[in-house]
């Protein structure tokens, strides 16, 4: 079976898959060393071996991380048989929160226990907390911070989700976070203020039957797993367990698998070695390490099957650069590192996708085999890039497209529109907007045009939009609009007046219909258009889900829910969400992606591109005024301050584990692209450029060869 | 053409396939969100299909031994109450007792995988296993339309052909198989199937030509259906310039359920786990 789905066997790997069945194992090694395809092998084998596939669990951290087990499972060369559950311990957490509802909901505290429960995405959690805390702000809550307020919104969303995650009540935040705090006293009442926020929340949340990630993940643990019909269900359905990438998860989930293993059968606990990239989400290596005193075994694979003895060379002497253990290992470092010095970014933009298209194009490098990385991509560096790979024929692919939903031209073209057929919101959109919409909604009509007939036909007749008739204008007019474009402006109008005339529809079934009914059908802008409809399609599910989680909330007030929409869109609490890609990417296409969404994709490739390597992204943590991924966890003592020395070498730790997680995901080279100036234009002097220019010059010292100046040209 | 690699097969892809070529090839293979109404009343329909999810669920919440006085405490909605006490009163009526709910098997098809995502499955070991599959259709479906729809024959052959695990590691004989469609509305009238040898490689038969005449065809080759009555609960109408206006659901002849509608639209298991 383990050589039909197309994976083969290494003798190490040999040992830990064909384990009798009652065996439990926990195995680390580096990236790259086959762990994963272990995992998989063993899954397999186990199936074979005749383990119900409805007994067996793999948990991993986030779903990306599931795709090789995924792979495998819907290989048509897979045995008949049932389904294993793949599943974040979060997903299974909101699983059994649904399924059990009734049983615990009052004694979870729910204040309407008869009724159904209503879970939270992100976006409406964001909107329920700037619910609670906007009246707060209005009083002068977080005045000394400059931060825009969806930001404010998620980061004490992101102190709930810690405290559920690390297993400390969330009536602490506040304190653990003062007791930190190294800076003027005075300021420590934003922690007081975060700390009342998050209460606030939690009790909106009790009240309604509200579950954000962190009230699901704390229903699951502290009332479900202990009440013995859904810890049953659980622990006898589930006899084998496979959990890989441990070190990404969170305390809390491997206290459940603490209490999980000793129940199973079999069990297979992975362990990647100098990982755990999600500690600002509450990752713990060192609680997952710990996995290891409830299994049979520990093994441990040593080796790669990505990297060569000199890109291994190259993680070493690095790791060691940034003053981090590692043991010296020979190889021949500038083999596998390409550099050039540039003045400014554009130029180094150029260098980079230059040699991308060199090695597509004569060295016959496949493109899929090729990853662009920064630590933050930015949609201007994203478009800069993509835009060049396109001009040199290289097809590229990015993690999300360039606009957050709320700024994609449909999703503004729909929503004008909605304002127009909805005037008593009182919502009067700007002339421009109305002719940005009518061209994007008309098909042919250019933007001159379009403005020429919003400026004759949108006005704004005391506070509310109207639109005039395109047959009630001047012949001379009509004639420079043309007839054809002006039938389909009144067939579009018509509809709009005839739908305002009637009951109003919520906002994401008028959506519907005027994609349906006018936008997609021939003549109009968005027909055959699979981008926009794919705009559409995301924008009117947000609408939906909005929808489903707000009609109670709603219904307190007299805000039509459209109106409620559409002004949070404006404050950007909603729609503010990528758009997700429905459609099927080129596979065989240059990867652009921030340096952590690669890794956690786990999926090594030829060639990697760091660009602004001498950009201080790469060391700095997010800027997050209202919580603190290593203050927020159980290695913090309760009581210690959080001093700069703290600060500058968990950076340190950070940058050795990213770069060190790249290393073991690249098989040929890495390039580095470096210009003086960055993006903003400031100089670019970041830790990652120090600390590989110790390298080259050590490597000079050795090999009499070129290094670089610090954040200038190399030493000549 | 060419299937993206984790391409299933599953009664719904099908019988998109067989209801329209051209639905099936952008549902499934373009994958391709089309946000039209499907059916009007739209409300209505809405909530007509978020119903029969929530019976489903209520029937599962039942079967993994949530108490039914707790569960009937959370019902609020009239057609929901009715169909509930439908089952509890008038239940699917003699099946074995060992219970599978919500349990998906699988097994290879023609060089794919064919799923199968059953209600519940009853099984006695040895001697009979019963598929039941909860429906809350408005109208009942007769008896020949219900064994024309491909679910009948995949759901079927998929326990036939997976179903060991659940038959202490033996193969499931067809001719202990059966098929039984329940509806929530018409609680006296279930219908049933008997499988059998025969049907068993019939179906083999079928199913696998079926998939191997959908991998041969060209991406151009996925027509649009002749029969424009179907366009009408049709989301991708106005790409096909099949009309206009979504047709109203409650003079359909066939139902579609939650599952087959809200599936591509919506992603219920997204949470607010924030990813990179």
């Amino acid at each position: 079976m383990t050589q039909s789905v197309g994976l083969s066997l290494t003798e190490q790997q040999r040992a830990v898959v064909e384990r009798p069945v009652k065996s439990k194992v926990f195995l680390e090694g580096p990236a790259g060393s086959g762990k994963t395809t272990a995992g998989v092998l063993r899954m397999l084998h186990l199936l074979d071996s005749g383990v119900p596939a409805e007994a067996m669990l793999v948990a991993v951290p986030q779903r990306t991380l599931a795709t090789p087990y995924y792979d495998a499972l819907h290989s048509p060369d897979l045995a008949p048989g049932g389904q294993v559950t793949v599943v974040t311990m979060g997903g299974l957490a909101r699983r059994m929160v649904d399924l059990f509802w009734p049983l615990v909901a009052e004694k979870a505290g729910f204040g309407q226990p008869e009724s159904k429960p209503t879970f939270l995405t992100l976006e409406t959690a964001q909107y329920f907390m700037a619910r609670v805390v906007r009246p707060l702000l209005e009083q002068g809550y977080f005045e000394s911070l400059v931060i825009h307020r969806n930001r404010l919104y998620s980061q004490v969303l992101d102190d709930l989700n810690k405290a559920a995650v690390v297993g400390f009540p969330h009536t602490e935040i506040g304190g653990r976070l003062k007791a930190a705090w190294a800076g003027d006293p005075v300021e420590k009442r934003i922690y007081d203020e975060a700390q009342e926020c998050a209460t606030a929340f939690r009790q909106h949340c009790l009240d309604h039957n509200l579950l954000d990630f962190s009230l699901q993940m704390e229903v699951f643990v502290k009332h479900l797993w202990t009440l013995p019909l859904c810890r049953g269900y659980l622990l006898n359905r589930y006899t084998h367990l496979i959990a890989d990438n441990v070190e990404e998860d969170t305390p809390v989930a491997h206290d459940l698998l603490r209490d999980w293993l000793p129940h199973c059968q079999s069990a297979l606990v992975i362990y990647d070695e100098d990982a755990g990239y999600r500690r600002f989400l509450g990752a713990d290596p060192e609680s997952a390490h710990s996995l290891s005193e409830l299994c049979d075994e520990t093994v441990r694979f040593t080796g790669s099957h990505v990297t060569s003895p000199d890109m291994e060379a190259l993680a070493s002497r690095l790791a060691r650069s940034l003053d981090r253990p590692a043991e010296p290992a020979s190889g021949n470092v500038l083999s596998v590192l390409s550099y050039e010095f540039q003045r400014y970014h554009p130029q180094m933009l150029d260098w980079v996708t230059g040699e991308i298209e060199r090695l597509v194009t004569e060295e016959g490098v496949p493109p899929g085999e090729i990853a662009v990385l920064a630590p933050f991509l930015t949609d201007s560096l994203r478009f800069s890039l993509m835009t060049r790979l396109e001009q040199r024929g290289v097809p590229a692919r990015s993690h999300r497209p360039s606009r957050a939903l709320r700024e994609e031209p449909s999703t503004r073209c729909l929503l004008t529109l909605a304002a127009l057929a909805h005037p008593r919101w009182g919502i009067c959109p700007s002339r421009f907007d109305v002719a940005y919409a009518l061209m994007l909604a008309i098909e042919d009509l250019d933007l001159v045009r379009a403005q020429l007939l919003a400026g004759i036909v949108y006005r704004n007749q005391d506070g509310l939009p109207a639109l005039g008739s395109f047959g009630k204008i001047n012949a001379e007019m009509q004639d420079r609009l043309t007839y054809v474009l002006g039938g389909r402006y009144e067939n579009l109008r018509e509809w709009i007046e005839e739908y305002a005339g009637g009951p109003e529809a919520p906002l994401d079934h008028f959506l519907s219909r005027l994609f349906g009914e006018v936008l997609s059908q021939e003549g109009y802008g968005f027909h055959r258009n699979y981008d926009a409809g794919e705009v559409a399609a995301n924008l009117i599910e947000s609408v939906q889900k909005f929808r489903w989680v707000t009609d109670e909330a709603l219904a307190e007030g007299e805000k039509p829910l459209g109106q409620e929409y559409m002004e949070m869109v404006e404050d950007g609490v909603v729609a503010a969400q990528y758009v997700r890609s429905w459609r099927l990417q080129p596979e065989d296409a240059v990867l652009l992606a921030p340096a952590y969404t690669f890794l956690m994709a786990n999926r090594p490739v030829d060639y990697q591109f760091w660009l602004n390597a001498g950009g201080r992204g790469w060391w700095e943590r997010l800027y997050q005024p209202l919580t603190h991924p290593y203050v927020l966890s159980r290695h913090w003592p309760r009581d210690a301050v959080w001093t700069d020395e703290n600060e500058y070498q968990t950076r340190q730790e950070a940058l050795y584990r990213l770069t060190r997680g790249l290393i073991h995901r690249c098989r040929s080279k890495v390039y580095l692209g470096i210009s003086e100036l960055g993006e903003q234009g400031f100089e670019q002097q970041g830790a990652l450029l120090q600390a590989i220019q110790r390298v080259l010059r050590q490597v000079q010292a050795e090999e009499n060869t070129t290094p670089l100046r610090s954040g200038g040209a190399p030493d000549v | 053409m060419a299937l993206p690699h984790d391409f299933q097969f599953s009664q719904g892809s099908l019988q998109d396939y067989l209801d329209c070529p051209l639905r099936f090839y952008l549902r499934h293979v373009r994958r391709l969100a089309w946000p039209a109404v499907v059916a009007e009343p739209a409300l209505e329909h809405e909530r007509h299909l978020l119903q029969g999810s929530e019976f489903h669920h209520l029937v599962h919440q039942h079967e993994v031994g949530i108490p039914v006085e707790q569960l009937s405490a959370v019902i609020s909605d009239a057609n929901l109450r009715r169909w509930w006490l439908n089952y509890l009163e008038t239940g699917p009526g003699d099946i074995p007792e060992v219970h599978y709910s919500e349990i998906v098997l699988s097994a290879p098809a023609a060089g794919h995988r064919l799923v199968a995502k059953y209600d519940l499955l009853a099984v006695d070991p040895g001697k009979r296993a019963v598929i039941l599959d909860w429906k809350t259709y408005r109208r009942r479906p007769g008896r020949r339309r219900l064994e024309e729809r491909v679910q009948t024959r995949v759901y079927s052959y998929v326990l036939v052909q997976a179903g060991s695990d659940l038959n202490e590691g033996r193969p499931i004989e067809p001719a202990r198989a059966e098929m039984v469609y329940w509806f929530a509305d018409f609680p006296n009238d279930p219908e049933r199937f008997r499988y059998d040898e025969h049907r068993y490689a019939e179906d083999e038969i079928y199913l696998s030509s079926l998939i191997e005449e959908i991998e041969a065809r060209a991406e151009d080759q996925f027509d649009r259906t002749a029969d424009q009555e179907r366009c009408r609960l049709c989301r991708y109408r106005s790409l096909c310039q099949r009309g206009v206006r979504a047709g109203d659901f409650r003079e359909a002849e066939e139902e579609r359920e939650a599952e087959q509608e809200l599936e591509i639209f919506l992603d219920f298991d997204q949470t607010a786990e924030i990813e990179y």
